[in-house]
């Protein structure tokens, strides 16, 4: 199962506060995708999952706006 | 989540600047709440002119260019589970009332800030 985060348009610290949020309501092992248009969301996202041990499988961008897909771990 | 703090890794913001430089104010909220997000243990400990932060009623008057009052940047990161400490001596030396701070902040000494510094991982001072 996939569910999608759209977080364009808001500013450092929401997209990570909201992903931690939008994580929890996901079941472990399914798949959060977060679209984001703030430029400090992939550098925050990738350490955010890093530190939360959760998985960033994908990363895709276009323009300005980035695609971060992460899934559960735990 | 703030309540398991067992085994995690802890970061400690020291707040010296007062409401007379408000746009110090900011961050350590800002940058607890987040840490909190990733699953650390945060305490912003409140030192000398960073006691009157927690002045009650301080926060509800300050407020910059399009970010909300410090008052509810400062509530989200209670809510967090961000640990809030004020110094003792500071109010003292301000002529700070104690009961002045808001409710919610643990009011510690010198060795609180020491043990607090040393067993932190990670330290940024405001």
């Amino acid at each position: 199962m996939e569910t999608e985060l759209d977080l364009r348009g808001l500013y450092c610290p929401i997209p990570v506060l909201r992903t931690r949020e939008e994580i929890e309501k996901v079941k472990v092992g399914d798949e959060l995708r977060v679209m984001a248009d703030d430029p400090a969301a992939e550098e925050d996202l990738k350490r955010w999952a890093k530190r939360a041990g959760q998985e960033v499988l994908d990363v895709k961008k276009e323009g300005e706006d980035i695609t971060v897909t992460i899934r559960r771990v735990k | 989540m703030p309540e398991k703090s067992e085994g995690k890794k802890k970061i400690l913001y020291v707040q010296t600047s007062g409401i007379d430089t408000p746009e110090r104010l900011y961050a350590p909220f800002i940058l607890a709440m987040t840490a909190q997000a990733m699953d650390l243990d945060a305490s912003i400990y409140f030192l000398i002119k960073g006691i009157t932060v927690l002045k009650k009623g301080a926060t509800e008057r300050i407020k910059i260019s399009n970010f909300p009052t410090l008052k509810e940047i400062m509530d989200q990161a209670i809510k967090a589970g961000v640990k809030m400490y004020a110094c003792a001596q500071s109010c003292d030396l301000l002529n700070m009332p104690k009961g002045d701070l808001i409710t919610g902040v643990a009011v510690a000494g010198a060795a609180t800030v020491n043990d607090l510094v040393l067993e932190a991982d990670g330290v940024l001072y405001f």
